[in-house]
């Protein structure tokens, strides 16, 4: 193998295909941190591009794209608290504070660090461990898959901030819009038009939830702060930073690892796990949610841990865990190459280059992050009283071009509006959105597996991997209580 | 604030369990095998909602408890600004919000966008700076609409105005 892995190193070390992988990494960066734009849309707009590419170039080309994207959601989140991606929405609850208090700088060095250490360590876990995490991904039905939602669900109560109750009230909510639109039988659900039929996207809840709230608490209480610029401030972080959050970026890294190869998770679970494993084994943890370092350690290396892992069913079995695997299989196949087992007997050389070329575009990822960083922290000069209204351009074009409709666009602003109660009400809008994309995968699993067993619940608690995370369940929600009983008391 | 927050969820879930779910959630006549039927899950949520609702207005009565269910002053995000003058800004954006949406098949996408972002540089008070403002105000939008009509081939409304006038 290791010879193989050196052929294919004197391959992919071309001067065309490091330009390649450079421009996907700016690309994604850039276009992620756009509000409105996601790594989806660069990944399918650049696959028409990919026709007339040598085929390992061009499926690097999209895993660039993806990977600079995933982190690129993160400086917008960070800046102006309107997460690029999904999966972003969770290093805004630390990042954004930590921008708020003068430390653009640290958290988006935070940021990169932690993304680039997941990302390489994906990589690492795609090239050596590849094949038993896929037999693991092979096991996991409809019973296993609800479980592990129920155990993504208990980050809920990492993220509720000063009341667990109000967490759940929240969660509740983000459960009851996801079952908006067609569910899995063909039954329309609460479809008051006949555009609800589709349900609500993403992409308009998410950036409507975070940052169109930020719009409307500075033109209702409006104050002098609304024309000052927040300070760019001591951009390094410091060894003992590093050194501090180094545990939560490894466990992290393998929890973006795990979640990653299992097709359907997702980098937001994965995120959202990592956070709420991380709250709960930190010492700070009273310090999660007001600008932690820790945290945004904790969700960036999970998010871009997937980046890596989210290849393994997609490489090992052909089954695409997202939309983005799913437009790489379309680049697979349009260059001739089937994913699935056969794939390691057929093309083993150019999965041993698409492999290196992962490796190789985790260290550009750095160079880009850095090198944008710096162009990227003056955003934060901006006055927010005229920063929010251009974010709020930015997100409606970004969400019209989604699907050429307004109905995005009506969501964008109504799930702004909803937002702003939440805020008013003290309701933390975190666990709405965990809920809320974590809630369909849940009830359908939920649904398909009662189905399975003729409507017997015990299919659910039936194998031990059922059994692995019921466990890891019940055990973050008594830690949690008792935590919470604690500060009760106090 | 505690005891109106747990009402208006408990009354909000109310709502979506006995009002929303019997008219909007199907129950087919037949359903395939032992398969849960569409409105199993809605109602199981709307229900807990409404536990929890409940129990927020419980909690609010004891003051032992209190702090559980309300963990924040409402006055300290409200700060001492009149409750008149916070409703009138919020009336006003939403307002924004409603025209833009409405005059959107009128006016088109772009020339909409461009009196939204001035509506909001006006509410954010940011309008006293005006050259800036305005030049964003029409600089912005035109660039988003350039950029997506030509890199993401993004079909904008037009506007029936303008196509009345030919344009």
């Amino acid at each position: 193998m290791l010879n193989d892995l050196l052929v294919a190193f004197q391959a992919v070390a071309t001067i065309e295909n490091f330009l390649i992988m450079a421009a996907g990494i700016w690309g994604g960066v850039i276009i992620g941190a756009i509000p409105g734009m996601t790594g989806t849309m660069a990944v399918t707009l650049a696959l028409p591009f990919t026709f007339y590419m040598q085929p390992i170039p061009s499926i690097l080309l999209l895993v660039a794209l993806y990977k600079g994207s995933t982190y690129g959601g993160s400086v917008s989140a960070i800046l102006i608290k309107t997460p690029g991606t999904a999966s972003a929405a969770c290093t805004t609850l630390d990042g954004y504070p930590l921008a708020q208090q003068g430390k653009a700088g640290k958290a988006l060095n935070m940021a990169l660090y932690s993304s680039c250490t997941g990302d390489f360590i994906s990589n690492l876990s795609l090239i050596f461990i590849a094949a038993p995490l896929a037999l693991l991904a092979l096991r996991i039905g409809p019973p296993e898959y609800f479980m592990l939602m129920i155990f993504a669900l208990t980050t809920v109560a990492g993220v509720s901030g000063r009341s667990l109750l109000l967490g759940l009230v929240s969660a509740c909510l983000g459960l009851l819009l996801a079952t908006v639109g067609e569910d899995m039988y063909g039954s329309f659900r609460f479809d008051l038009t006949v555009d609800m039929q589709s349900g609500l996207a993403v992409a308009p809840v998410l950036i409507g939830l975070f940052a169109i709230p930020e719009l409307l608490k500075i033109i209702v209480f409006r104050n002098n702060q609304s024309h000052k610029p927040m300070q760019l401030g001591d951009n390094r972080v410091t060894r003992d930073e590093l050194r501090r959050s180094l545990k939560a970026m490894l466990k992290g890294s393998m929890i973006g690892v795990v979640m990653g190869a299992i097709p359907g998770i997702g980098p937001s679970a994965a995120a959202f796990s990592s956070y709420g494993e991380a709250q709960r084994s930190s010492k700070n943890r009273e310090n999660f949610g007001k600008g932690e370092l820790e945290g945004i350690a904790a969700s960036e290396s999970a998010n871009n841990g997937c980046c890596g892992s989210t290849m393994i069913p997609l490489l090992a079995l052909g089954v695409p865990g997202d939309v983005i695997t799913g437009v790489m299989l379309g680049a697979f196949m349009i260059h001739g190459m089937t994913p699935g087992p056969m794939l390691f007997e057929n093309n083993l050389h150019e999965v041993y280059m698409l492999f290196i070329g992962m490796l190789f575009s985790s260290v550009l990822l750095f160079g880009a992050g850095k090198a944008t960083m710096r162009f990227f922290s003056h955003i934060s000069r901006i006055p927010p009283g005229l920063m929010a209204p251009i974010v709020l351009a930015l997100c409606v074009f970004g969400i019209f071009s989604i699907s050429n409709s307004m109905y995005d666009v009506i969501v964008l602003l109504a799930m702004g509006i909803f937002g702003f109660f939440m805020f008013l009400f003290a309701i933390p809008a975190a666990p709405f959105l965990i809920a809320f994309i974590l809630g369909p995968m849940l009830e359908e699993n939920l649904r398909r597996a009662l189905a399975l067993s003729r409507g017997d619940p015990s299919i659910l608690v039936s194998s031990p991997i059922t059994w692995l995370f019921a466990s890891l369940a019940i055990f973050v929600v008594v830690v949690t209580i008792r935590q919470q009983l604690k500060k009760a008391k106090v | 604030m505690g005891i109106t927050r747990g009402l208006v969820i408990t009354v909000l879930f109310g709502i979506v369990l006995f009002l929303l779910i019997p008219a909007y959630v199907p129950r087919p006549r037949f359903i395939p095998g032992f398969a849960p039927p569409p409105d199993m899950w809605p109602r199981t949520v709307s229900m807990l909602g409404m536990a929890l609702g409940i129990l927020l207005v419980g909690l609010s009565f004891s003051r032992k408890t209190e702090v559980i269910a309300d963990p924040e002053d409402a006055s300290t995000i409200r700060g001492d600004t009149p409750l008149v003058t916070l409703l009138t800004r919020f009336g006003w954006t939403v307002l924004a919000f409603a025209l833009f949406i409405g005059s959107v098949m009128l006016l088109g996408f772009l020339l909409s966008s461009i009196l939204l972002l001035m509506a909001m540089l006006i509410l954010t008070g940011y309008w006293r700076h005006k050259v800036v403002a305005a030049i964003v105000a029409v600089a912005l939008p035109l660039v988003l609409y350039l950029f997506f009509s030509s890199a993401l081939n993004t079909r904008f409304p037009v506007g029936s105005l303008f196509k009345a006038i030919g344009i």
